[in-house]
């Protein structure tokens, strides 16, 4: 089948938003942004400097008081717009994705669905972000409320693995509260989020929310500069337990996501045909690049372990890697050649442990796009948590099988994880579906359902090194997270 | 493929994915709207059956927006699991030359048509349901439209 078109080839040398305009940054280094299946350059990106950083939350800083003033139904009303624009550019917000990133154009449509999600129950702002209030609540005629306000400029650093939707976990909810925002995209993948930008340039009042493009100086400058009052951050368990102890030292709030390492548990009584349907898009969906992919295969019991593995072997040989272009690929390439060499860098490891190779995705070649960062379906069996394919983010298609005697040897393995992202069970029993759900200490549990992608009107985050902070992402976590409660106790004489 | 007015764009024999399915569906339905509307403008259907291929070939450009606004608001990346068992050969409908067609030639090429894409929403329907029920639901429907046209087809032939 014919590609997709794209929506451009080359995007060109990307700017900043500041105050409603797009500026060209003081920095002259750039880096080029690839096409993971071609490997071609699509556009490029510049390393802005910590004044052009500053700029951007001075800005932010100088519009806060006039959007914090814009009642709530008006500021919902902005979020409609946006919402509107974004269906209108919903299928080029998805083909860009796919080109910069190399997800298929499926999950790429499914991940611009799950963006414009929290737009829309961002602009529930009325209800989400009422406070309350007691009659005689301090004492006889006097009365005590509390007042949910917004707080100031806020800002993102975004991860690469999903270019659009991480930046809205935060920023509908940020800006429909009534803060201004600063995003930074992943340097590997800006362009998508650069055309989010672009498209709803005219959306708000200038300041409200911008862009800076970058790497670490700008991730520095926004954590340490006194204009900003929270960090929202998702990307690897290192990274995220530095932002958050940088937050802290600078006095912000932070939410910083990490990294998973997240089993799949299947009991001898799962629907064996839609258990291993599901575990194959958990496992290979997105190149196994979801901070909520399965990485661990846990079979209970002999029978369980007969059952599902040579149907889910099958079933990943069947997987067909492509350019996400082409809409009848099943698995793209994964995002960069770094990226490529570290997942190779976990296979070879595996072997060396004595793992048991039984899918080498390491040799694939997918025709007309030989030089991309592909890797097909891997898995290895004989595996034991001790081993290093067990306990480490590989953020790849790589299936480790570690076989367990019973359920509760599996919620042992699972929960002495230092990761506590997601887990979730196969089974048609109730009890063990409960155990599952009461003992295990993750963020996210799925029952028969392999990808624990929390809907944008509940809270998204781990447990343990896969989270550091208080507040999730989304739903009333996130209005709670932008927004202070402030007591009032009236008394009138 | 000899009816390149018409022709089925897709080049691929089978439907793995959500969106492979949906582009598929597509193609049938700009296929049944082009074949519908250019009998009626070359004056091959006339009369009552003029009447229905002009009727139907609204029907189908409107399924094609509906497809569209399905592929858009019904997918859900959660559920995006591999899909195995869609031969698209066996509902590529044999199309011929308009040109060569007269009209009683030309409502069985409509009933063609219109029995390949029952055929292809009715199956496809299984297979949706146990990934997107309310595709499943939508699919449903639409098999059940095609075979109401083959009864009209059918009717006047």
């Amino acid at each position: 089948m014919a590609l997709l078109p794209e929506v451009k080839k080359d995007y060109g040398k990307l700017k900043n938003f500041v105050n409603g305009e797009w500026i060209e940054p003081e920095t002259t280094k750039y880096i080029d942004v690839e096409n993971p299946a071609t490997t071609g350059k699509i556009g490029e990106l510049p390393f802005s400097t910590k004044e052009d950083t500053i700029k951007a939350i001075e800005a932010a800083n100088e519009a806060w008081m006039e959007w914090r003033e814009t009642p709530p139904i008006t500021r919902a009303r902005y979020m409609f717009k946006a919402k509107n624009i974004m269906e209108d550019h919903f299928e080029n917000i998805a083909r860009i994705m796919t080109q910069e990133m190399g997800k298929n154009i499926d999950e790429a449509r499914g991940e611009t669905r799950r963006s414009i999600e929290n737009v829309e129950t961002a602009a529930g702002v009325t209800s989400l972000m009422m406070g309350y209030n007691l009659e005689d609540g301090a004492a006889a005629n006097i009365d005590e409320e509390a007042i949910i306000t917004p707080l100031g400029t806020f800002g993102a650093i975004a991860p690469f693995n999903f270019p659009a939707m991480i930046p809205f976990w935060f920023w509908p909810y940020a800006v429909a509260t009534g803060n201004t925002y600063i995003v930074k995209p992943s340097k590997q993948v800006p362009i998508t989020w650069n055309y989010i930008m672009e498209i709803l340039q005219d959306v708000f009042p200038p300041g409200v929310l911008s862009i800076v493009n970058g790497s670490h100086e700008v991730a520095d400058a926004l954590m340490e500069h006194p204009g900003i009052k929270g960090i929202s951050f998702v990307g690897s368990t290192p990274v995220a337990k530095y932002i958050y102890r940088h937050c802290a030292e600078n006095g912000k709030r932070v939410q910083a996501q990490g990294g998973a390492k997240n089993s799949l548990v299947v009991m001898e009584d799962a629907v064996m045909d839609r258990t291993v349907a599901n575990m194959l898009a958990s496992f290979y969906g997105c190149t196994g690049q979801r901070c909520l992919a399965g990485a661990n295969l846990v079979p209970v019991g002999q029978k369980a372990y007969d059952a599902v593995l040579p149907k889910f072997i099958e079933g990943a040989k069947k997987i067909r890697v492509g350019y996400g272009l082409n809409e009848t690929t099943n698995m793209g390439p994964v995002v960069s050649g770094d990226a490529k060499k570290k997942i190779l860098g976990y296979i070879e490891k595996g072997v060396e442990e004595g793992a048991k190779l039984v899918l080498d995705g390491r040799d694939i070649k997918v025709p007309g796009y030989e030089k991309g960062y592909f890797i097909g379906p891997t898995l290895f069996e004989d595996v034991t948590p001790d081993m290093t394919i067990a306990k480490e983010e590989i953020f790849g298609p790589v299936v480790a099988v570690i076989p367990q005697d019973t359920l509760d040897d599996a919620i042992e393995m699972i929960n002495s994880s230092n990761f506590g992202n997601a887990a979730s069970i196969y089974t048609q029993n109730g009890r063990w579906a409960r155990d599952f759900r009461y003992y295990l200490n993750v963020g996210n549990l799925g029952i028969n359902i392999g990808i624990v992608a929390a809907m944008s009107y509940f809270p998204f985050a781990g447990y343990k090194d896969s989270f550091f902070g208080d507040m999730h992402g989304q739903g009333k976590d996130a209005i709670n997270f932008f927004t202070d409660r402030k007591v009032v106790i009236m008394r009138w004489f | 493929m000899v009816y390149d007015e018409a022709s089925l764009e897709c080049e691929f024999e089978e439907c793995r994915t959500f969106g492979s399915v949906i582009r598929f569906a597509l193609d049938l339905e700009i296929t049944a709207t082009s074949f519908y509307e250019q009998a009626k403008n070359k004056g091959i259907a006339k009369g009552p059956v003029s009447d229905i291929f002009t009727s139907f070939a609204k029907d189908h450009a409107k399924r094609k927006d509906l497809l569209e606004h399905t592929r858009r608001e019904k997918l859900n990346e959660m559920i995006l699991e591999p899909i195995s068992e869609i031969d698209n050969t066996k509902y590529k409908p044999e199309l011929q030359l308009l040109d060569r067609l007269d009209e009683k030639n030309v409502l069985n090429q409509a009933i063609e048509i219109e029995e390949k894409a029952a055929a292809f929403f009715s199956d496809t329907s299984v297979v949706a349901k146990s990934l997107l029920a309310e595709v499943a639901r939508i699919f449903i429907k639409m098999a059940k439209e095609n075979q109401e046209k083959i009864s009209k087809l059918k009717s006047v032939q």
